[in-house]
């Protein structure tokens, strides 16, 4: 009986007083999904699968990709839900309350972002009229061995890099789930504004000690020789590469409009009764 | 054939590897990537940086007209892997330039594919495996 009980206190003394998985490290990002999108960049009228509100896809119709060259733009980090899309490396390391050990927060940190810090001391979300950032306010939560996190007061990003709009009043759920030396995170998009239904992704990075996160100055100059105060935008129905990406894949039109409808399996029926896109 | 196994073998390795990556705005929303354009004149601008590197050059238009090009290039770390620095070229290059023209025209933008130096010392980029951004 007393072996048993040493041996139970042996175990027991090597084990986290709470369920706590270590998320600290060198993560590289992997492409096994979405790999054209991510990387080189989706095509302009592309809304497939999203489950975006009329007010959205209005906003992606007029948006111009050349706005991207204006002062404000080009240094613009990605916001904290879209972030994990990106191409960059990942590194992520934590901060430990010096007495219980316990974890307070982790800090996520990609090339080009801000330091997204994820708190897990209690505290509440600020008040809605706090400031809005790229990284948001975001606190977190062990459900098991996953991370839950919940982040609130972001600036507007996007969903997607053609001009699919998210706004700042969206919260955002993240779970982070570690598997031996891979990191699965599911992101959840929740937009009042922009989205009729939640928008999940995930995103796989697998361990690599073998690298940092570099430096990033970015500068601001004049990249495109324009006049001064014009922004590049379209009026609502001039845009002419909206049927670009739906002639060039053979689907309808229709279909590239996006909408809840189109992220679901059931939606093949009613895509193999429509009309091809008839413009090239 | 043996170009395109080229560049899937550099695309997988790339990906299966720790490569830094930069995307930074979507090229196809930006660019017109299945048509080709040549700009030849003089370099005025070379602003090496991130997120991505711009050379500015001016060239006569079909009307005899000087307009100034913007052809967008890699961000300064990831062409600082491939040779280019930001001295490798300065105001008054004489410069051949093909890449894909800008969706707004009146931008007069291109994103590099081929760059060729036609005075002082030779130079070339984009005819290398490798020689290419993102």
């Amino acid at each position: 009986m007393f072996a048993v009980l040493l041996l139970v206190c042996v175990f027991a003394a090597g084990a986290p007083a709470f369920a706590q998985v270590d998320f600290t490290g060198e993560w590289a990002p992997r492409f096994y999904e979405d790999q054209p999108e991510r990387v080189a960049g989706p095509e302009l009228g592309d809304y497939l699968g999203l489950p975006i509100t009329d007010a959205a896809r209005m906003r992606a119709d007029t948006w111009n990709a050349a706005i991207q060259t204006l002062p404000e733009w080009q240094c613009r980090p990605h916001s904290a839900d879209y972030i994990w899309r990106g191409p960059s490396n990942l590194h992520i390391w934590k901060e430990v309350d010096p007495v219980t050990r316990e974890i307070t927060a982790f800090h996520a940190e990609w090339l080009r972002s801000v330091d997204n810090i994820y708190y897990l001391d209690g505290r509440p979300h600020p008040s809605p009229s706090a400031a809005h950032t790229w990284g948001g306010f975001a606190t977190a939560k062990w459900e098991g061995n996953m991370l839950t996190v919940t982040v609130t007061h972001l600036k507007e990003g996007y969903v997607r890099r053609n001009g699919v709009p998210r706004s700042d009043l969206a919260t955002v759920t993240e779970h982070w789930i570690r598997h031996g030396n891979w990191l699965t995170v599911v992101t959840i998009v929740n937009d009042p504004v922009y989205l009729s239904e939640p928008f999940i992704r995930s995103t796989d990075y697998e361990l690599d000690e073998h690298q940092l996160v570099p430096p990033y100055p970015c500068d601001v100059v004049e990249e495109v020789d324009r006049p001064k105060g014009v922004v590049p935008s379209f009026l609502p129905d001039s845009n002419p590469s909206l049927h670009d990406f739906a002639a060039a894949r053979n689907l309808p039109f229709e279909a590239t409009r996006g909408g809840a409808e189109t992220m679901y399996p059931e939606y093949r029926k009613k895509l193999a009764a429509m009309p091809k896109s008839d413009k090239k | 054939m043996r170009g395109r196994l080229l560049i899937v073998l550099i695309a997988a390795a790339a990906l299966l590897s720790g490569i830094q990556l930069y995307a930074h705005h979507s090229f196809a929303a930006t660019y017109f990537e299945d048509k080709q354009q040549t700009v030849e004149g003089d370099l005025v601008q070379f602003m090496f940086r991130n997120p991505h590197s711009f050379i500015h050059v001016e060239a006569k238009d079909e009307k005899g007209e000087v307009v100034r090009w913007a052809i967008e290039w890699g961000g300064g770390g990831q062409l600082g892997r491939q040779g280019v620095t930001r001295e490798t070229l300065k105001a008054g290059d004489h410069v051949i330039i093909v890449g894909n023209p800008g969706r707004n025209p009146e931008d007069h933008r291109l994103r590099m594919i081929r760059l060729k130096r036609t005075n002082g010392e030779p130079f070339t980029w984009g005819t290398r495996p490798g020689e290419t951004f993102d």
